[in-house]
């Protein structure tokens, strides 16, 4: 038997522990160095558009400010790290994503998903195991009502802003249509939109002949063929992009032709308008933030135009108002991190100090005015914006309302098919 | 009564493209007794190639069907083996087998198309998208008809060469009995290659349909799973012409569930029946299934 070298066994354990300390401190100085931000929201699946629509206001929100240099805590400056997790645009994988994040991925805070069944189904993750989280897309009043306090959101809930598209055919048009027929889809977001539509029409004399809730993803030609039976003014979708282009192209098939045809959010998005072609014309939509509003902000992007523009240098196409409010969801964890002087990695402690900073934040961003609600039933929610009436009108949505937010005449009625 | 016949013809015309759908789906089980979940997923590939086609060769989609559905049995023909590999030899649940590897198959395609094609909603259009035939006080949207068209004319094709020629014999008396079929000197493996590439070709041709009628997307294949299972259900596994009565019936269902009831029920309406039918009928409405 050989004697044993206990040189070599030093030599050896001296470089393993060197290497353990180094690494470890490489981790730590990795740790400390910025910001890891976990990102829930809808790679794949049937929502994997939307989702990305979230992705490019959360990926622009995070390359801007580390170009910029990051975050300015105690005269130091901290980048931040998105980290994604897929959530197959489904509630349950949703939660099942949340949950690696924070337990393995030891995320600071989170930026949430863009449906709001994902959201609703992400929500008590975040509020178990008591970490911030923001969404930039999610619309749904449920969200609110749940009164969570580690959610909050940028938009405000579709229960308001939808209302507009309504209210401008009601009073901004003429003769003022008298008849509305609605059909939205069965999730948190688009029947929300479809009651918003119903609770404008009544609040402005409109009479409601049909409200029907159908499956994503069925087919809508029964339920178009029965609103074009009842020969209504107005008909109001409510739905994501996809049914938004398969719903007008139902209508199309079986001539209907109402007066007015009124969307929510899908009309905002470019795969509408390319999907479509000329037959997007004319059709309403609203928003809450476009380019042209006169927003003036200091931080990251100082209009709503440079950030259009730095959007479009970006991603090739123009933004709409769900990326601007998930850009905003990132300026505003930023400004509220800098006012707790909180550097990464962040403690309990400071995660709960990052809530009251949220709720105290009143904030001008290029997306307008950042403050939460802190009581009530949008509780949590960013419920100030002014909602625009939008109309496609020669291949861009431009603002027809309501009252002095037009930039151009609604063009009331819709001419036939066969004419645009 | 105008809403009646219009809910009548909307129904009968969603009905035909299920047809076509239902029938590679209902022949692929009675053949290989494997139920593909990748059907949707061929459907997802045939609107994307009829896409792809005119986005960069022009022309209507409708003028690729011939060669998509070449495109598409080639395509069946070299996934078959994989397929046959997967369910034969010394496996114990060869059908379960099937399932996973079909499965997986689905799972590949649509993660495929995500990261090769990207998350944008596509849409093609044909000369047909928009047109309609009026009929009394009822309208036919010329596209759904074209679809009906498509789907039962070739059905009926498709029966007439099961029925009438010597491979179609083959191929039904490997549906009835693989064994006998085999010492027969049916070329059992060539003719389930066969079936598959058919198969493949015709979900594939329907999906350039489909693609015109609604939006092209990764996921858009999934709730084809659903009705083509329904519509073997209901015609009896492995039975052809019971599936043009049963997707007929589905797309009656989905129609006046949706106008007379609402359409938040047709779902709740096609499983009904369909338990039922497993329950009262479980060879299928017509008692002609496996």
């Amino acid at each position: 038997m050989k004697p044993v070298r206990w040189w070599a066994i030093c030599w050896f354990v001296g470089v393993l522990a060197l290497v353990t300390v180094g690494a470890a401190g490489l981790v730590a100085a990795q740790q400390s160095a910025e910001y890891k931000v976990g990102v829930v929201t809808s790679l794949s699946g049937e929502l994997a558009f939307g989702g990305n629509v979230t992705k490019r206001g959360y990926d622009l929100w995070a390359d801007t400010l580390n170009k910029a240099g990051g975050i300015l805590i105690g005269g130091k400056r901290y980048k931040v790290r998105l980290i994604y997790a897929d959530d197959q645009s489904t509630p349950a994988t949703a939660a099942v994503a949340g949950e690696r994040l924070i337990t393995q991925e030891k995320v600071d805070f989170i930026l949430g998903p863009y449906a709001s069944g994902t959201t609703l189904a992400l929500a008590p993750i975040t509020e178990k195991y008591r970490v911030p989280h923001i969404t930039g897309s999610a619309e749904s009043p449920l969200i609110w009502k749940g009164k969570f306090k580690y959610t909050f959101g940028t938009i405000p809930t579709v229960t308001i802003i939808a209302q507009a598209s309504i209210q401008t055919l009601a009073q901004d048009v003429t003769p003022k249509p008298q008849t509305l027929a609605i059909l939205g889809i069965d999730d948190a977001f688009s029947k929300f939109a479809a009651e918003a539509f119903r609770t404008a029409a009544q609040r402005f004399g409109i009479k409601v002949l049909r409200f029907d809730i159908v499956p994503e993803g069925s087919d809508y030609t029964p339920a178009v063929s029965a609103a074009k039976a009842l020969n209504p003014d107005i008909f109001a979708m409510g739905s994501h992009e996809k049914a938004a282009i398969e719903m007008i192209k139902a209508a199309k098939e079986l001539k209907f032709n109402p007066k007015a045809f009124v969307q929510h959010y899908g009309m905002t998005t470019p795969d509408f308008r390319k999907g479509l072609g000329k037959d997007a014309e004319y059709v309403f939509g609203t928003s809450v933030w476009t380019p042209n509003l006169n927003y003036q902000a200091k931080i990251l992007f100082k209009t709503p135009r440079e950030y259009a523009a730095a959007f479009k240098a970006r991603f090739g196409s123009d933004p709409d108002y769900t990326e601007a409010a998930s850009t905003a969801a990132g300026i505003a964890f930023q400004e509220a991190l800098r006012a707790i002087n909180a550097a990464p990695p962040l403690t309990q402690a400071q995660k709960d100090a990052l809530i009251g900073a949220l709720e105290r934040l009143d904030l001008m961003t290029f997306y307008g005015p950042i403050r939460f609600a802190t009581s009530g039933d949008y509780y949590h929610d960013n419920a100030g914006l002014q909602p625009i009436a939008l109309q496609y009108q020669g291949g861009v949505t431009v603002e027809v309302g309501p009252g002095k937010l037009r930039l151009k005449a609604p063009k009331y009625p819709t001419p036939p098919w066969d004419k645009r | 009564m105008e809403l009646f016949l219009q809910t009548l013809i909307d129904g009968a015309l969603i009905g035909g493209l299920i047809i076509v759908v239902g029938v590679g789906f209902s022949l692929c089980f009675g053949v290989m007794h494997i139920v593909d979940f990748a059907v949707g997923e061929w459907v997802m590939l045939g609107a994307y190639a009829a896409y792809w086609l005119v986005r960069y060769l022009g022309q209507d989609p409708m003028v690729y069907l011939p060669l998509i559905f070449a495109l598409f049995f080639a395509a069946g023909w070299l996934v078959y083996p994989l397929i046959y590999r997967a369910v034969s030899g010394r496996r114990h649940h060869p059908a379960l087998m099937g399932l996973v590897f079909t499965f997986g198959l689905s799972t590949l395609a649509k993660g495929g198309a995500l990261s090769a094609w990207g998350y944008h909603v596509r849409s093609v259009s044909t000369w047909l998208s928009g047109q309609s035939v009026s009929l009394g006080v009822t309208t036919l949207p010329a596209l759904r008809l074209a679809g009906f068209v498509f789907g039962v004319l070739t059905t009926v094709l498709f029966m007439i060469f099961l029925y009438g020629t010597r491979l179609g014999v083959s191929i039904r008396a490997t549906a009835q009995d693989r064994e006998t079929a085999a010492l027969l000197g049916v070329d059992v493996r060539r003719v389930g290659a066969l079936v598959y590439a058919t198969y493949a070709g015709l979900t594939g041709m329907t999906g350039v349909l489909i693609g015109a009628l609604f939006s092209i997307h990764a996921a858009m294949g999934a709730k084809y799973v659903i009705f083509a299972f329904f519509v073997v259900v209901l015609a009896g596994m492995g039975y052809v012409p019971g599936v043009i009565v049963a997707g007929l019936l589905l797309g009656l269902i989905q129609s006046f569930v949706g106008v007379y009831i609402s359409g938040r029920y047709t779902l709740f309406a096609l499983f009904l029946l369909m338990y039922l039918s497993l329950l009262v009928a479980p060879r299928g409405i017509l008692r002609r299934g496996l």
